[in-house]
């Protein structure tokens, strides 16, 4: 683990751009996991899976950034979505009220599948 | 640059010094980590606070000093029979964190705001939340009740 806490590495499959992050998203590293999402939508990329399946925990910080990607992607009629959340994760949104703020899809595969 | 000094468990309390910057946030929450293993706090506990801690560190970092500067504040964990007591210390403008507003519905059609969204999880996060103003310092105190989870015996039926 880094010292900010997340890593965050990038894949293809297909035209689809996966995004998997691993650690804990918080107001340490929001702000570079916000630029990192806005650059892959302003480098033309045009379907984005994040990957939630080895985050620890996100903060509100992190929900902002997800927020603001979410803005980018659809005014660049990008298709941004985000698959694989534990439980726990998942208990966070709902906290948040912001499930519906996103499209929130199973595993990774399916997420596949949908946005192929 | 961050002071850590920890006393003995299994009751401990831990002080955690810090600048106003995002950049000391990480060892915080590596001190908390520790002291949630160290004390076997459970792990789902432990994340809530984690959540919540970023949450109101975060905020005094961007609003205690509106004039800048380098600032120094604490946070103070105290593990208790049953319960993890948190509390944030600075001298920095008046600001209670209850006081936000909470989220307002956002347009038709729009995505939701993030404004408000925070303090909207720390509330159902912890068990108490207070805030007070004395002697020109803003004191937040957290805290969360937990139960231990024994571990399994050697031998017993599975």
């Amino acid at each position: 683990m880094t010292r900010s806490g997340l890593i965050i590495t990038e894949s293809h499959s297909g035209d689809i751009c996966v995004v998997s992050l691993a650690g804990r998203i918080d107001s340490s590293n929001a702000n570079d996991f916000m630029t990192r999402l806005n650059g892959l939508i302003s480098s033309g990329e045009k379907s984005i899976l994040v990957d939630f399946a080895n985050v620890l925990y996100l903060t509100s910080a992190a929900f902002r950034a997800l927020l603001v990607a979410t803005d980018e992607a659809e005014r660049s009629a990008t298709r941004f979505s985000l698959c694989n959340l534990a439980s726990h994760v998942r208990e966070l949104f709902e906290m948040g009220g912001l499930v519906d703020a996103f499209t929130i899809l199973g595993s990774r595969e399916e997420a596949l599948a949908r946005m192929g | 640059m961050v002071g850590i000094s920890i006393a003995p468990a299994p009751e401990q309390t831990v002080n955690v010094s810090l600048h106003n910057e995002l950049t000391d946030l990480p060892n915080v929450a590596e001190t908390l980590d520790r002291v949630g293993v160290d004390a076997g706090i459970p792990v789902g506990t432990v994340m809530h606070l984690q959540v919540v801690l970023d949450e109101v560190l975060s905020n005094v970092i961007k609003y205690a000093w509106p004039d800048g500067g380098t600032h120094e504040f604490f946070v103070r964990i105290d593990v208790r029979d049953g319960g993890i007591e948190v509390t944030i210390t600075d001298d920095g403008r008046p600001f209670n964190p209850l006081a936000q507003s909470p989220p307002q519905p956002p347009p038709p059609g729009r995505c939701p705001r993030p404004g408000g969204v925070g303090i909207q999880m720390v509330k159902q996060l912890v068990d108490g939340f207070e805030y007070v103003r004395f002697d020109g310092r803003n004191r937040v105190t957290l805290t969360k009740r937990y139960s231990l989870e024994l571990p399994s015996q050697p031998g017993a039926e599975r």
